[in-house]
């Protein structure tokens, strides 16, 4: 966290997230779907809770001319809809006034002279130094123009050697393979320090994925038997009940394996199998993961191989029938895009040495949910083995919900009250929601505010994203070069394609129905 | 004290029945068709709460009490224990117990926590015994927090050394305790927390921001007076921000300042007024906040041209003054 500001001793004794400094985030992409679901709900709650500076600014940009007026309409029609609390007319009167847009387009070195002049304007204003937050929230395709300009005009140079220098927060996809994201990172890195980078994956501020690190390295009694000894196999889940809907388009250049697997699923991957990092800073913690994701094997493609994919077929989701993905808007009749991807991971290091990590994720699934299961060893046989159905024993599974219904949970095998000894697994949970309530912060907001005050911890370093890459680019090159055959199909509302099933069935496992 | 028993909601239950009584509670209010703990629901709970309603509590002051421990179980479940101590001699010799029990409901059938409250009045002599009553209402191995509420002496609290020694945090609040309470030698001082300075957290953040931008010898060169105007309902407050204040600025570096407290005249408008007097007039800091419209303008110069900035202000609420106290 050498990004951090100073503790100046007017921000000493209060928390960092209390400290962010003047600050101007700036949206590229501001009239798209994100800004509006996710930004803009996220700044109005922090500002809700207190965690903006007094001088705290929004600047909308993109190339559809809107007038000041016409933003904050629609900020605020933003926030009604989609923020998790309701409006309060006092909190929005103090923000409204600091939003502003700039139309240009993002090729136009001109548009980022004017948005320069804007951000100037602004400190002239204050006073004081503002920081600039840049968040590029565009198409990938128009993320290399923007970079390259806003080191062209001067604005990525901004307050640089100051803690309140400029920062670029930058939404994935990072890049669609190991060239082009190796590409990207070059763009960025030519432009901006990787100190002044946060490469957004919001799976990372959700309060379970955070909670990972503090139930492994804050409980001693699961990191001894965080390892090859005691752990039998490791599932982790990314299922969407949704299917491609009208985003057909943008799908079929995506597919599962860009969409969720190299990103979200991955980050759950690094965190669950990375070793205790020295310290909580965000360079241990990133260090650690990259060392992780570096131990992955490269994986066995093709038949019988260690990956699987599908595409979902006709089949109904909550009693309803549903169509399948080659019938859905925008998909080619031969489309070889994955909407499933599943595979088997062995991280070749002194502690994983032996247990696979399944991996899948895919559309059209029985239910939406998203988590990551510890399946331990079996204790030594000989106490409650055999004699028909009398001992029920479950192997021990520890699971970590991150959505919906955060929370964990571990399965434990107990005595059936009675006279004869019968056993049974039960479950004890942990739901967030029933502890804390359900109304806390959501991932945009901790992340927005942890790069306004500089802290990377929760983002992505760009050599994390080149292992993942590295891993996931020949299964496309693969997939690429062999076109549909090998394509497996799953019924709309399953939990996935016989292959998958497969998968694990080679090594005696199956797939949880969380 | 025994009206502030009274005075709070529940049902009366033999102090030897307390368990059975909140089990029964909750089956009647189920059969009652309202929201009550399932049976294959978990009790929720992540701390322990004991509410100490001193001998200047009135019975208007511990409901409102009451509802605030309410409010921030609704956000931290607890298993609360509500203590009524009564003078010797003042109402019944005999320890009497109530229990309360609320279910909150959220967005999802997930969403469903429910607290229980044992509240307890005793003889203040009955003290000595009361740790094991308290004890059996707690949940072990959970932490412990105690609010000291509106207590006459600090040496009456540390009667309660069971509570001290075992609890987390130990909070008061300044705005209702002895003057004592910000200089006596509390055991374990480092768990003790004023809820006075927890409720200014957004006043403390606004000030630390806005001032952080600043060198730090940019602020005290010079520097010869630090006064703070503070509306008569505040002076507690304006206690607390005035000692971080000096705080603050004895870390900025060397300075000569002047510290000073300057009460408004009763209906003078705003809350507080905090400005720094310099040397030679070219330098100057003032900040205004109006608690009543949650307003507030800072005005600066520190040599780099002259900055005003509209700001909010506003205190914490008291539930959530005491989730800052506990857990930040």
């Amino acid at each position: 966290m050498d990004d951090l500001q100073q503790r100046h001793p007017f921000l000493q004794g209060l928390s960092k997230h209390r400290g962010a400094p003047p600050t101007a985030v700036v949206i590229f992409g501001a009239s798209g779907d994100l800004c509006a679901r996710k930004l803009i709900p996220a700044i109005y709650n922090l500002a809700v809770d207190g965690l903006l500076p007094a001088d705290f600014f929004l600047v909308g940009y993109g190339r559809k001319p809107i007038a000041d007026e016409a933003f904050r309409a629609d900020a605020a029609a933003a926030i009604k809809e989609f923020s998790r609390r309701a409006p309060d007319d006092a909190v929005w009167q103090r923000l409204a006034p600091n939003f502003s847009y700039v139309s240009g387009g993002y090729d136009e070195k001109p548009a980022f002279d004017r948005l320069a002049t804007h951000l100037a304007a602004i400190e002239q204003k204050t006073g004081r130094d503002v920081q600039p937050l840049f968040y590029i929230s565009t198409p990938p395709n128009v993320f290399a123009p923007i970079l390259l300009n806003l080191g062209a005009s001067g604005l990525a140079a901004k307050h640089l050697g100051t803690p309140h220098h400029a920062k670029v927060v930058i939404e994935k996809p990072f890049g669609k393979d190991l060239d082009s994201a190796r590409a990207l990172n070059g763009t960025i890195r030519s432009v901006f320090a990787e100190h002044q980078v946060y490469r957004i994956d919001h799976y990372l501020g959700k309060e379970t994925v955070q909670d990972l690190l503090v139930q492994r390295f804050a409980n001693s009694i699961f990191e001894p038997l965080w390892n090859r000894n005691f752990i039998d196999s490791v599932q982790i889940t990314v299922a969407e009940e949704v299917g491609v809907g009208s985003r057909g388009g943008y799908y079929e250049q995506s597919g599962c394996l860009r969409d969720m697997i190299q990103n979200h699923t991955m980050q759950l991957v690094a965190l669950t199998a990375m070793e205790p990092p020295g310290s909580l800073d965000a360079e241990s913690i990133r260090d650690e993961k990259v060392k992780v994701l570096k131990a992955i094997q490269p994986l066995t493609i093709g038949p019988g191989g260690e990956v699987v994919r599908a595409q979902y077929a006709a089949g109904m989701m909550a009693g309803k029938n549903v169509r399948g993905y080659l019938e859905e808007e925008g998909i080619a009749a031969q489309s070889g895009t994955e909407t499933y991807a599943a595979m088997r991971l062995s991280i070749n290091n002194w502690r994983w040495q032996g247990v696979p990590f399944y991996l899948r994720s895919g559309k059209r699934m029985a239910r939406r949910v998203s988590e990551i299961a510890i399946k331990f060893r079996r204790p030594p046989g000989t106490l409650f083995a055999g004699e028909g159905a009398r001992f029920d024993l479950a192997a021990n599974t520890l699971s970590f919900q991150i959505q919906p219904d955060e929370g964990l949970s571990l399965i434990l095998n107990t005595k059936i009250p009675g006279l004869e000894t019968r056993t049974q697994p039960v479950k004890m949970s942990f739901r967030y929601a029933t502890t804390f309530g359900s109304n806390t912060a959501e991932a945009y907001e901790r992340l927005v505010l942890d790069a306004m005050i500089g802290d990377g911890t929760l983002f992505i370093r760009g050599d994390e994203a080149e292992a993942s890459w590295k891993l996931c680019t020949p299964i496309l090159d693969y997939w690429r070069s062999v076109g549909r055959q090998g394509m497996d199909t799953y019924a709309a509302g399953s939990w996935g394609p016989p292959a998958a099933d497969a998968l694990l069935a080679a090594r005696g496992h199956l797939w949880r129905q969380p | 004290m025994s009206a502030i028993f009274e005075s709070l909601p529940g049902i009366e239950v033999p102090v030897g029945g307390i368990a059975k009584g909140l089990a029964q509670m909750w089956a009647d209010t189920e059969a009652r068709g309202g929201a009550a703990p399932g049976s294959d629901d978990a009790r929720a709970m992540q701390a322990n709460f004991v509410l100490l309603l001193g001998f200047g509590t009135t019975p208007d002051d511990a409901r409102a009490q009451f509802q605030t421990v309410v409010r921030f179980s609704q956000r931290y479940p607890s298993r609360v224990v509500i203590l009524c101590p009564q003078r010797d001699g003042d109402g019944a010799p005999e320890m009497r117990a109530k229990i309360y029990g609320e279910c909150f409901l959220g967005k999802s059938k997930a969403d469903k926590r429910c607290v229980e409250f044992v509240i307890l009045s005793y003889p203040h002599a009955a003290r000595e015994h009361l740790e094991n009553q308290v004890s059996v209402c707690l949940s072990t191995d959970l932490p412990l927090y105690y609010w000291v509420h509106r207590f006459t002496s600090c040496t009456r609290v540390i009667g309660y050394r069971y509570l001290l020694a075992r609890a987390s945090r130990v909070m008061f609040d300044s705005a209702t305790a002895p003057a004592e309470a910000l200089t006596f030698a509390w055991p374990r001082p480092e768990i003790v927390r004023d809820l006075a300075n927890a409720r200014l957290l957004h006043v403390r953040q606004s000030l630390g921001q806005f001032l952080s931008r600043y060198p730090a010898e940019a602020l005290v060169a010079g520097l010869e007076t630090v006064t703070l105007a503070h509306a008569p309902a505040f002076a507690a407050e304006a206690q607390v921000l005035l000692l971080w204040l000096q705080a603050r600025i004895t870390g900025c570096g060397e300075n000569q300042a002047r510290f000073g407290l300057n009460p408004m005249p009763a209906g003078a408008a705003g809350s507080f007024g905090l400005t720094f007097g310099y040397a030679g007039g070219k330098k100057s800091f003032a900040w205004r906040g109006d608690l009543a419209t949650g307003h507030a303008q800072f005005e600066a110069d520190f040599g780099t041209g002259r900055t005003t900035l509209p700001a909010s202000v506003s205190l914490l609420p008291a539930d959530t003054a005491l989730s800052e106290a506990m857990f930040f």
